[in-house]
């Protein structure tokens, strides 16, 4: 379970006269339950990162409050990263090493043994379909490959909490669709409690049991597809997201425009 | 954490040997440095030896003057006629000798008592031709004291009554001072060699790690910060130190590519050097790996990490210069400056000195120092959320 409360947080960009205070993050609360599929959905922009960072205990929020697990990230950081796997949008990994090297490695960070670390991997590897790819050099990885592989590293210690920042960016159907299928997978097998950020409706309609709406810095709506459906009286998703994030003007032909321009861009 | 640690510093060491074009070209300036260093010394130092054993005068007009060409001959030098355009060519450097220009009346002149005037035509800003200007000079001296003597005793004075004093000289350099003239450049060579060992891997550890995109998921590991850093410096200072000790090392093999005799006689690189080498240049690498990360650890990409170390690699570049410019000897706040104590030292090693145990001691508790403070600066580094 992940518990996110009245989170908060503000960057200050630049220096002297360029000085500009970006407020990031200004209001975000929802509850992302175990064996539960939570999706961040938002324009771009909408502080979903920024969120996802510091739930992972990357970037300490200015206010608010976060427990992963019944655990407090501010007081116990290490505590929440060991049980936490991430998969953030900065998912370099190492050229010079094969893709079971660079997942094993982050298996032993996390304390797990050698042969522990190694069984795992071949176990993700099988999972997420790229046992072919394990003794190769990640040098020369398609996007795809890469994602598979940042995702395998992100889940070597077993998490029971994994957070995605838009695991589909840069990748074709195929290698959605069995992300996707990876994601059921580790929801219905293995209880986890997931939560990932998006801003392709399909993806979050498809997928999650639960939505957040984030817009502006602020979480707008929380609940399941059909519920969000039936709040906004509208029969398309699309139109039901443009009407929760921008407000009921727009809901109509405008989405477009007004999802280009963003209100936090 | 030092299992963490040292998860990270394995992992390191292979990714840094695994870059296998870096670590060629590192390899191969260390390890030939040594050796192809003492060949060329070697041959200038020949060079200088054959010059001075060379008894060649290039001189103008000499035919007509039979004493003075027998009494050159007598002291065993070869005369040569020297070329019409030699003026021009010892202020262009393309003739390395000086040359005696003898007046036309010079025999007659001699033979009446009147002293004629010889010409020694040479450049001072042409090297080489002054090199030999002196011993020249001095010939035509021993010249003119022989034909001084002969007149003496023909009129019966003895020739000592025209020298009041006599002049010794006794050089007190022992040999390898002498040779640590040549070796000079070597230490500082040795240690920009440890420097560019580090460089790469430093780098790629740090801003290359940012650049890349994986610092982000490296940091939401459990692995304390300290213990990340504690690992990467490792790797890193086992670059420098790996290049230190086949740098030091290459020099034994490399005296037997040694040309002159004279400087082999007096470069003597045995294990006892190599080993003061390696005490004075290990703890140097420690800290030159933590201080390149420590600047690299500030920039965002590759690139400007490669452009701010630029101001490190020139400060301990230009070190060694302190030592040239000086006049006055050692200072012994020399041992105080890292780098720069290091060269000081290894250059008194080369000349044969004692070094005491405080020698060795205090360039190493200023590097253990050093070294704190940067890693601790990197961890900081580290710490702050900055990168958003």
């Amino acid at each position: 379970m992940i518990s996110v409360q009245a989170l908060a947080k503000q960057f200050v960009q630049g220096r002297g006269r360029q000085r500009r205070v970006v407020a990031a993050v200004q209001e975000v609360s929802f509850d992302a339950a175990d064996g539960c599929i939570t999706g961040l959905l938002g324009p771009n922009g909408a502080g979903k990162t920024t969120t996802l960072r510091m739930i992972a205990g990357l970037v300490r929020p200015d206010a608010g409050q976060i427990t992963v697990a019944g655990i407090d990230v501010a007081r116990q950081p290490q505590a929440v990263q060991a049980r936490l796997g991430v998969l953030s949008d900065a998912r370099g990994l190492y050229p010079r090493l094969t893709a079971r090297e660079n997942i094993t490695y982050y298996g032993r960070l996390h304390g797990l043994s050698p042969a522990r670390a190694d069984a795992r991997a071949t176990l993700l590897a099988g999972m997420l379909d790229m046992a072919a790819l394990m003794d190769r050099r990640t040098e020369g990885f398609s996007q795809g490959e890469r994602m598979k592989t940042a995702l395998a590293r992100a889940l070597v210690h077993d998490p029971s909490h994994i957070i995605l920042d838009e695991p589909t960016n840069g990748l074709d159907v195929l290698a959605t669709r069995s992300l996707r299928a990876a994601l059921r997978r580790l929801r219905d097998e293995g209880g986890k409690c997931i939560v990932f950020s998006s801003h392709i409706m399909q993806e979050v309609e498809r997928l999650c049991d639960q939505v957040v709406v984030v817009a502006g810095g602020r979480s707008v709506a929380e609940g399941t597809v059909p519920a969000l459906l039936a709040r906004t009286g509208q029969q398309d998703f699309e139109a039901c997201f443009v009407q929760l994030a921008f407000g009921a003007t727009t809901a109509g032909g405008a989405a477009a425009p007004a999802a280009a321009a963003g209100p936090a861009a | 954490m030092m299992r963490g640690a040292w998860q990270v510093f394995t992992k390191e060491l292979l990714d840094a040997l695994r870059d296998r074009r870096t670590l060629a070209m590192v390899l191969l300036s260390a390890v030939a440095l040594g050796p192809l260093l003492l060949v060329a010394l070697s041959l200038l130092v020949a060079e200088f030896e054959a010059r001075a054993e060379a008894r060649d005068l290039y001189a103008v007009g000499l035919d007509a003057a039979p004493t003075l060409r027998n009494f050159i001959e007598r002291q065993a030098w070869t005369v040569h006629t020297a070329p019409p355009d030699h003026a021009d060519a010892l202020v262009k450097r393309r003739f390395e000798h000086p040359v005696l220009v003898v007046p036309p009346g010079f025999e007659a002149d001699l033979a009446a008592g009147i002293a004629p005037a010889l010409l020694l035509v040479s450049s001072s800003a042409n090297q080489r031709a002054e090199g030999s200007a002196g011993s020249v000079s001095a010939l035509l001296q021993a010249f003119s004291q022989e034909q001084a003597s002969l007149r003496l005793v023909l009129r019966g004075v003895p020739p000592a009554a025209l020298q009041a004093v006599v002049v010794q000289r006794r050089d007190l350099a022992d040999p390898r001072a002498r040779a640590a003239q040549f070796t000079k450049l070597l230490p500082f060579f040795v240690l920009m060699a440890v420097l560019y060992g580090a460089l790469h891997a430093a780098l790629d550890t740090t801003a290359g790690e940012r650049e890349r995109g994986s610092l982000e998921p490296l940091l939401m590991t459990p692995l304390p910060r300290s213990a990340l850093v504690l690992g990467k410096w490792g790797a890193v200072a086992v670059m420098g130190m790996g290049v230190a000790v086949l740098a030091c090392f290459g020099f034994l093999p490399g005296q037997w590519l040694l040309r002159s005799e004279v400087l082999s006689a007096m470069f003597q690189f045995g294990w006892r050097e190599a080993v003061l080498f390696l005490a004075l240049l290990l703890p140097v690498a420690a800290l030159l790996a933590a201080l390149l990360m420590a600047v690299a650890i500030r920039s965002r990409s590759f690139k400007e990490a490669q452009a701010s170390s630029t101001v490190v690699v020139l400060a301990v570049s230009l070190m060694p210069m302190v030592t040239a410019l000086q006049t006055g000897g050692e200072q012994p706040w020399q041992l105080w400056v890292p780098a720069l104590a290091q060269v000081t030292l290894m250059q008194r090693v080369l000349e044969g000195e004692a070094l005491g145990a405080i020698d060795l001691l205090l360039p190493l508790v200023v590097a253990a120092l050093g070294t704190a403070l940067c890693l601790a600066s990197v961890v900081r580094q580290l710490r702050m959320a900055a990168w958003k």
